[in-house]
């Protein structure tokens, strides 16, 4: 249905994407994760053909939109990272402005907007000004507005930066419903693991601009089928501890906090009577020591050796 | 979807108060304080205004009335011409104008300078008098006729205003009239004053604008700071509407425009048009203040209206060319720069805080090249007198600088949307 091919973005001397390939089929829920600075809202945004590419193709049913984007855009809807909206006007008269700018107007657009408010639970919030509303309900009528002419596909940015976790979990079965029950197509891009684990059909992982692993969640995870991640604990830890593991020649990755220490071993290296040992050695008072199940975010580590969060 | 974008932009303003308060509300208080002050100085005589009076008798006073008893004798019974005699010789009006000009109490801010009839030429090309006043050769012969023996030849005298002494020319305007109120109510001429007609301007002589004192409107302070006030704090409009367009940009509101596949000509014309209609309530609400408050009234309601709308549509001229640079450079420095730099400068050369008409004519040109001080002359020459024909090049200048601004606004704007 959609497709970016070989896609690149130059800004003066920099990639902020590279070569990046990607398909969306129709009624597929696609993450595309990756940390801040990744390329992600790049990517998105010569997909929505708001911007220009360096090189390659953006295809929509086969046929490139670069130059006739109208197609494209007409089923399309964007839910930037900003909140789009005006904060001084009112639930209702945003939806009514960009209702007419997607030109519906009078009965349509009324029930339209009343669809929309019951959707994203803000029906007794509508002639309440935007500005009066927490950060979580800023976010639901973002969504909103790019519902509002029933698009096939819909790119969601990072829909739920800063927000408290009841209005994320909201914004989260809202994407799902949407999808299940609209067949709605959607590219959803954030830097939280646990929201596209719990979302989406198959995840695209970029950094720096390059596209490093594509697939489902299985086959995403089934990168680190040779590796395990082990998790230290404690109160607080010393630099002496962190090189102790750094030189360790067993150990692929290190990625130190204040109290937890991830690190990813080969599976078959049994590293628990050293972690003791050295933890020791160097006065360490361990709390736990644990050996987790891959995440996406481990793949990501494994991947790049930082955090998603870096 | 234009009306959508004005609408939009005319809700926004109206649920912003404190930006409403600053647009509207700062120039009516600057209309107070600076109007105030300054006509306390007026009254006061500030030695800081500087008239340039040049004084041109074409003829010769005594002779004119020696000449008008001979003729009486030759026509009156001599005791008739007897009776008469005393009140004829004291009438000398050439005189009694010079001692008007040149009296002590007006040396601070006058410099009288009564010239020979063959310096004409060189005084009325020099710009640096504020009016030259001519008495023609028959002129105390002629009112001597019309008010002795009753002959309907009404006299007039010559005078050239330059308007570019904004202030000055009106001060010489009011004295004028007080002298010929003075001559009107008099007991000499009590029953046979010089009317107002007696007055004439003769237009076209010297350079700069001018104004016919016959249609005498005086500014009046007030009158003067009204218009400045106006015409300096409604270029905030070209700012705050700019402004408002580069944040839909940044939280990409735009975007969302562009990719409901409407077109961003439309979103610019919706621009334009939404700060020249915001510009043109501004500049009425303002007026209408200082008309209810001040009373600052348009003799020309017409050629009010045909101002307001050109200097409106200039101001959304430079509204989507602040729009177009900021959005092409992704910065909104440009916006800054116009409303804490620009408009101060434009307000300053338009003649906003001071009559730039008294400085060098190169400033005044430079003055009159920036909308605010086109607007500013326009205004000024309605509360005058003028009409459309006299402030023609200005509006000419005004549509001119919208249609230039609104081309490279054009040029500028992206063609896509998307602020990464």
């Amino acid at each position: 249905m959609l497709e970016l091919v070989d896609l690149s973005k130059k800004f003066k001397q920099i990639y902020a994407v590279k070569n990046l390939n990607m398909f969306i089929e129709k009624g597929e829920i696609i993450g595309l994760l990756g940390p801040n600075g990744a390329g992600k809202s790049t990517a998105i945004s010569m997909l929505t053909s708001l911007v220009e590419p360096t090189d390659g193709d953006v295809r929509f049913h086969n046929k490139s939109i670069l130059k006739k984007p109208a197609p494209l855009r007409a089923v399309i809807g964007m839910v930037p990272q900003e909140i789009a909206l005006y904060d001084d006007l009112t639930a209702q008269e945003n939806l009514q402005f960009f209702g007419r700018i997607y030109r519906l107007k009078g009965a349509v657009l009324k029930k339209k907007i009343d669809e929309i408010l019951e959707l994203i639970g803000l029906t007794d919030r509508r002639k309440d000004v935007v500005k009066t509303f927490s950060g979580g309900m800023k976010r639901r009528l973002n969504i909103g507005v790019a519902l509002l002419h029933d698009p096939e596909v819909i790119v969601m940015d990072e829909p739920t930066v800063g927000i408290d976790p009841q209005s994320r979990s909201y914004i989260l079965e809202t994407v799902k419903r949407l999808n299940a029950e609209r067949q709605m197509t959607v590219l959803y891009t954030s830097h939280y693991m646990e929201e596209v684990e719990f979302l989406c059909d198959r995840i695209y992982i970029m950094d720096k601009g390059d596209l490093i692993a594509s697939g489902t969640k299985e086959e995403i995870k089934r990168i680190l089928s040779a590796e395990k991640t082990i998790s230290i604990k404690a109160d607080r830890f010393n630099d002496t501890f962190i090189d102790l593991l750094e030189q360790n020649p067993t150990i692929n990755r290190v990625v130190a906090e204040e109290k937890e220490v991830t690190i990813i071993t080969a599976k078959e290296t049994n590293l628990f009577s050293d972690l003791i040992k050295m933890a020791e050695d160097t006065g360490i008072e361990l709390n736990s020591v644990d050996v987790k199940t891959p995440t996406l975010e481990d793949v990501f580590l494994h991947l790049t050796g930082r955090a998603l969060r870096d | 979807m234009i009306g959508q974008i004005i609408k939009k932009q005319l809700l926004l303003l109206w649920r912003n108060p404190m930006q409403l308060v600053l647009l509207a509300g700062l120039p009516i208080i600057l209309i107070a304080i600076l109007g105030t002050a300054l006509s306390g100085m007026m009254e006061g005589g500030s030695p800081n205004i500087n008239m340039k009076i040049g004084f041109i008798n074409h003829g010769d006073e005594e002779k004119q009335i020696d000449q008008f008893i001979a003729d009486m004798e030759e026509e009156l019974p001599s005791e008739t011409v007897e009776s008469i005699r005393p009140a004829v010789e004291q009438w000398k009006p050439a005189a009694m104008l010079k001692d008007v000009f040149d009296n002590e109490e007006l040396k601070e801010m006058t410099q009288f300078n009564e010239a020979q009839p063959a310096e004409r030429d060189k005084i009325l090309a020099d710009d640096s008098y504020t009016a030259v006043i001519e008495i023609p050769e028959n002129f105390t012969y002629e009112t001597l006729e019309n008010r002795i023996l009753d002959k309907t030849n009404e006299p007039a005298l010559n005078v050239s205003l330059n308007n570019g002494h904004q202030i000055g020319s009106s001060i010489v305007n009011d004295i004028l009239h007080q002298f010929q109120e003075q001559l009107t109510l008099g007991e000499f001429l009590a029953n046979e004053g010089i009317d107002q007609t007696v007055l004439q301007l003769d237009e076209g002589l010297v350079p700069g604008d001018k104004t016919s004192i016959s249609q005498k409107n005086p500014v009046s302070a007030k009158d003067y700071y009204a218009v400045g006030m106006a015409v300096m704090n409604v270029l905030f409009i070209a700012s705050t509407i700019g402004s408002i367009a580069f944040l839909e940009r940044q939280i990409h509101v735009f975007d969302r425009v562009i990719l409901a596949n409407v077109s961003r000509w439309i979103y610019f014309i919706g621009t334009f048009i939404s700060a020249s209609i915001i510009s043109a309530l501004h500049l009425l609400i303002v007026y209408g203040f200082a008309w209810a408050v001040y009373g600052v009234s348009w003799p020309n309601l017409a050629a009010f209206f045909t101002v307001t709308l050109a200097f409106a549509i200039a101001v959304g001229g430079i509204a989507v060319l602040l729009t177009a640079i900021s959005y092409r450079f992704n910065s909104e420095v440009i916006i800054n720069f116009f409303s804490g730099i620009i408009v101060t400068l434009m307000a300053v050369l338009g003649g906003s805080f001071f009559p730039i008409g008294d400085s060098s004519p190169f400033i005044r040109m430079l003055g009159n090249l920036t909308p605010n001080g086109a607007g500013m002359s326009s205004y000024l020459k309605i509360i005058r007198g003028d009409g459309i024909v006299e402030i023609s090049s200005h509006l000419l200048f005004l549509a001119v600088f919208a249609l230039v601004a609104i081309i490279i606004a054009a040029l500028s704007f992206p063609k896509r949307g998307a602020s990464i």
